[in-house]
């Protein structure tokens, strides 16, 4: 952040960085052969609603081009949000292809209404390991991270760091650990 | 706060060549002391703020929540995750602290996280965590170094008149010492002025900080309303243990009303609201 922000005080929230989500699809090979993680046919995107009239109409004409998408590709789509007051768009298909293009069909409809501050993250689940392991992406980074829960509120950072060493080549991972994101009650 | 941050600069440079040419002689250990003071608060300034305040850094076993909200608002708001503490009293009130968002730690009272509804209470975490990103704490000790420095010369002034016997350079002109203290008094009520003009707007940026976090300013409003009515509820006792933290506060504790708005370091409540429905009103308008 420059000078400027930081006398003003920021006026803006950080853009969305959708680019780098295919990474994941290029990355499926390393994660199933030496890992034995597959896919588990469902993906989530989270972002924060805004309150405003404007927001709701304007999400109105993504969520109706998402379903067209889906249809098209064979997949299904579910609404719900969450206590923290997030809303999730969870796609089940069984194609990995399939999933990281409806996540970034949302997010480059929503940032062009002009509302792509509000997304927070894409969630991939595999299966394979003794708990589920999920890939976030964070779209205000542009980068992946991994994700295990092994129980309520807790994170098996042990399986988590091996992931980041294993897959550091093929997919942009998070380097700050801070950020780290974890998402617990996720709806898939 | 453009114009404010230029009049505060303009008048530390006056305020450097008066003191180079009035007192050339036994400034250089003072500053080393002002600096390095400045520069301990700096740099401890979590640790401090969070033992001043007597709250208690909480891991995420023991506040689940809490962790989850702001880990969440961290996200959104691009920030690393910063320490997380409660404090252990009635008062709803919440403050950030930290150099730079890397060593920040943010603090919600008991109180706050009792009395508020939770996307209240996640107003109020944007707020703190909007002042992380816009670096107040930064921007707050550089304002007030100098209000510092002013206040350590007149005493410094004052003691050198009493002991040096004056310190008098010709027979026509006043003592060099009633000088710099007239001038030390003049600079540290003129920034003491700024600086609250700046903590002012910086409360203003980051209300407006917390509305793009959330996506909702109206409970932030709730909360500013609730937290400013339940305080004069609470009896005096309770107030004044916080008292001390009141620049960092969300809404500042106070036992007595304040006099002008020119002195406060944090503007009435009404305006803060006033400035958030208006941003309400613009959310809607994509910027892109």
């Amino acid at each position: 952040m420059g000078l400027r922000d930081i006398l003003s005080g920021r006026k803006k929230l950080p853009g969305p960085k959708d680019d780098r989500l295919f990474a994941l699809t290029t990355a499926a090979v390393t994660l199933q052969v030496e890992l034995g993680l597959t896919c588990a046919g469902a993906a989530a995107i989270t972002f924060k609603p805004q309150s405003s009239g404007e927001f709701r109409s304007a999400f109105d004409d993504v969520d109706k081009l998402l379903d067209a998408v889906a249809q098209q590709s064979g997949s299904t789509v579910e609404r719900s949000s969450d206590e923290y007051g997030y809303d999730w768009i969870v796609v089940h298909d069984p194609q990995l292809e399939d999933l990281v293009g409806t996540a970034h069909t949302l997010a480059s409809e929503l940032t062009a209404q002009g509302f792509g501050e509000q997304l927070l993250a894409a969630m991939f689940k595999f299966d394979g390991g003794t708990n589920p392991v999920y890939w976030i992406y964070g779209f205000k980074r542009g980068s992946f991270w991994p994700f295990v829960p092994s129980g309520k509120d807790e994170r098996d950072n042990a399986t988590e760091l091996e992931l980041k060493a294993k897959l550091e080549h093929e997919l942009p991972i998070e380097p700050d650990l801070t950020r780290w994101l974890a998402l617990f009650d996720a709806p898939l | 706060m453009l114009l404010t941050s230029g009049l505060l600069g303009l008048l530390y440079v006056v305020f450097a060549i008066v003191l180079f040419q009035v007192l050339n002689v036994g400034l250089a250990p003072m500053l080393v002391i002002v600096i390095g003071i400045a520069l301990f608060q700096f740099y401890t300034s979590d640790k401090l703020a969070l033992a001043a305040a007597g709250a208690k850094v909480v891991s995420r076993e023991d506040a689940p929540q809490l962790h989850d909200m702001v880990e969440r608002l961290c996200g959104m708001a691009d920030l690393p995750k910063p320490k997380i503490a409660i404090m252990n009293t009635p008062v709803p009130n919440a403050f950030a602290t930290g150099r730079s968002p890397k060593h920040a730690a943010v603090c919600v009272t008991t109180g706050l996280w009792e009395r508020l509804e939770p996307k209240e209470v996640e107003g109020v975490l944007a707020h703190e965590l909007s002042h992380i990103a816009n670096r107040d704490v930064l921007v707050m000790t550089v304002a007030s170094f100098f209000a510092m420095l002013a206040a350590m010369l007149t005493r410094f002034g004052l003691y050198a008149g009493m002991w040096g016997g004056g310190g008098r350079r010709d027979n026509n002109g006043p003592p060099v010492w009633l000088i710099v203290f007239a001038v030390s008094i003049l600079v540290y009520a003129i920034s003491f002025v700024l600086i609250r003009t700046i903590s002012r707007y910086r409360e203003y940026a980051a209300d407006r900080g917390s509305a793009l976090i959330t996506g909702a300013p109206e409970y932030l409003m709730s909360a500013l309303q609730k937290i400013s009515s339940q305080m004069t509820l609470i009896p005096n006792r309770d107030l004044r243990q916080v008292e001390g933290m009141n620049a960092f506060f969300i809404i500042p504790a106070k036992v007595k009303s304040f006099s002008s708005e020119l002195f406060m370091d944090h503007p009435p409540i009404e305006k803060r609201l006033a400035a958030l429905a208006e941003i309400a009103r613009e959310m809607g308008r994509p910027v892109a």
